[in-house]
């Protein structure tokens, strides 16, 4: 394990000591096993900018199983294990039943990726495109391999990013950073400074369209609304569904500081493909509690698996 | 009454109470729900991946499933050689059921239920977008099209969970049986399913616990499911029928072979049309 992980574990194992097993690990080294994926709740109190603002400065990714942290990728599908006999989907409400784990033996990884690849999929909230686009969509999805746009090295996309990993805030604009991983998140790191002095989007037909837009934060109260347009169409707008967008998508972003947590919604409206604008289940971060924490470097991302891929199981 | 005539009656009591007990043991709920929601693939372990630093329950992760099937059909009476498309979800509780039968345009129908609402469809998402196909309501066929879905094996196995202690698991003829009741529009019935040595679900047949749903426990259909495999094309891990047998009145109304039937996402999604929530609003009986 890095030292940089070590650093990241170490830190969730702190925050989630109350929902905790420790186990040994091959090294003989006390491991901390979350047993729950709920959002975490805040504690301590929320930082202030000088012009009163909530301050989201810092480092975002203590849920610590990536650089993103994300703490279980079926969080981000809406799905809650609240305990080892609870779990809910968290846009619907709808409880989903739990099985409890009988016993910890490794799961093979065929075995490990297809269950992750339904986990990943079976939440309740998904965008509703207008109808005669929706078995493109499942096309892009149940082809992913081929036909997701990050799998050869390219930028996520916004708001495909999800939760940037370090926030930077200064008076007049926010700079977020999101490092690239390989992977299901993102393939090459992105960043975007975002003015919150004001001022007005540039007119939709004077911009090129690009991976992250033009993006104009502004304060509504405590919360940093960031909107965003001007894309190109070269991404999809979340993590798995093969939810493909036009250029005229606008995405309006809310981040909601409380206490050590982050708590992110986006709404998507695209005139040309979704039949109604979609707003994600909230996803929450947790603040790197380390304050010297750093983000390592990214791993240069270099497409090596796609040539070798003979079926279409996927992430 | 003589000697012998007492020890045979002994002996076929001793029988009798034998071969009664065996049916009379009851399975465990517990084992029996887990084992027959394994045996589907249902229950995954929630964590991703190698779970390096989670520990977390299983999860029932179906939720959305498509298939393709083609077989017979009965259309008016007669077995019509028919292809079957059939997107479903259970969250919410959802089916939409396009059949197209050989030869014959006009008897295309695509027949779709969400929740507390009912409709046919002209084409896939009819009534959505104006001047792109149109969506009917048809509030009366909601029970009758939601116990589609719940006669499906995952059907079955969710409400099983769902129905808690009203859950009853039995043994009967040598084979277990899962009773379970259904809520929503369909409180007061409930599905009966067999079990094979494989805790795979052969058999299922709806009841009417309420008089009132008498008569739609009586047309409902009998449904019968083997040859289960992963019939995804993106595996899974899901365990599907292959074959699907719906008799009436012991009358086979259908009998279909499966061509593909996934659940790795495929995004089928059942907005309710404005036109169907009106008729809905302006007739509330059916919800």
């Amino acid at each position: 394990m890095p030292v940089s992980s070590r650093i990241v574990a170490t830190a969730a194992a702190i925050c989630f000591a109350g929902a905790a097993l420790f186990a040994q690990d091959g090294g003989g080294a006390r491991q901390a096993l979350r047993t729950t994926n709920a959002p975490p709740k805040a504690t301590g109190t929320t930082p202030r900018a000088p012009d009163g603002h909530p301050d989201l400065t810092g480092v975002w990714n203590a849920l610590g199983d990536n650089l993103n942290g994300v703490p279980n990728q079926i969080a981000n599908n809406g799905i809650s294990i609240e305990s080892a006999t609870v779990a809910r989907d968290l846009h619907s409400g709808q409880l989903v039943t739990v099985f409890p784990r009988l016993d910890n033996r490794p799961k093979n990884n065929e075995q490990a990726e297809r269950a992750a690849a339904l986990l990943r999929r079976s939440g309740s909230n998904r965008p509703i495109y207008k109808p005669e686009y929706w078995d493109m969509v499942k096309y892009n999805d149940h082809n992913a391999n081929e036909e997701d746009p990050s799998n050869n090295c390219m930028p996520a996309g916004i708001p495909r990013g999800g939760i940037p990993s370090y926030i930077a805030q200064f008076p007049n604009y926010v700079v977020f950073i999101y490092p690239g991983q390989g992977g299901l998140i993102a393939t090459q790191t992105m960043y975007r400074m975002i003015p919150t002095d004001g001022r007005k989007h540039t007119p939709l037909q004077e911009l090129d369209g690009s991976y992250t837009g033009e993006s104009i934060g502004r304060w509504e109260g405590d919360t940093l609304v960031v909107d965003s347009y001007g894309f190109n169409s070269n991404t999809w707008f979340d993590q798995i569904g093969g939810y493909m967008h036009g250029e005229n998508m606008h995405v309006v972003e809310r981040y909601k500081r409380d206490g050590n947590t982050l708590t992110w919604t986006v709404t998507v409206e695209d005139p040309d493909y979704l039949l109604e604008p979609w707003t994600s289940t909230p996803r929450v971060a947790l603040l790197n509690p380390d304050p010297k924490a750093m983000l390592p470097e990214s791993q240069p991302c270099s497409e090596r698996d796609l040539a070798h891929t003979v079926t279409k199981e996927h992430h | 009454m003589t000697f012998t005539i007492r020890v045979a009656l002994g002996v076929a009591l001793v029988g009798a109470l034998a071969v009664h007990s065996v049916d009379a043991q009851t399975p465990d709920r517990a084992k029996t729900l887990r084992a027959a929601a394994e045996a589907l693939g249902m229950d995954r372990w929630s964590d991703i991946g190698s779970a390096a630093n989670t520990r977390l329950p299983g999860i029932d992760i179906v939720n959305t499933q498509e298939l393709i099937a083609s077989g017979m059909t009965d259309v008016g009476g007669r077995m019509v050689k028919t292809d079957v498309h059939v997107a479903l979800g259970y969250n919410p509780a959802a089916m939409r059921v396009e059949l197209t039968p050989e030869g014959g345009a006009a008897q295309h129908t695509i027949e779709t239920v969400r929740e507390t609402w009912a409709w046919n469809e002209s084409q896939i998402g009819g009534g959505l977008v104006p001047g792109k196909g149109t969506a009917t309501p048809a509030m009366a066929a909601v029970r009758e099209r939601l116990l589609r879905l719940w006669t499906l094996p995952f059907g079955v196995v969710k409400a099983a969970y769902a129905g808690g202690d009203k859950t009853v698991v039995s043994t009967e003829g040598g084979a277990t049986v899962i009773t379970a009741p259904l809520g929503g529009p369909l409180a007061g019935m409930s599905v009966r399913a067999t079990l094979d040595a494989k805790s795979l679900i052969t058999k299922v047949e709806a009841r009417a616990d309420n008089p009132a749903l008498a008569n739609l426990a009586s047309e409902a259909t009998q449904m019968e499911y083997s040859d289960y495999a992963d019939h995804a094309e993106v595996l899974t891990d899901i365990k599907t029928p292959g074959h699907i047998v719906g008799k009436r009145d012991g009358r086979t109304v259908f009998d279909l072979t499966v061509k593909s039937w996934e659940t790795n996402n495929p995004y089928v999604v059942f907005p309710v049309p404005p036109n169907v929530k009106a008729a809905s609003a302006a007739s509330p009986t059916s919800r």
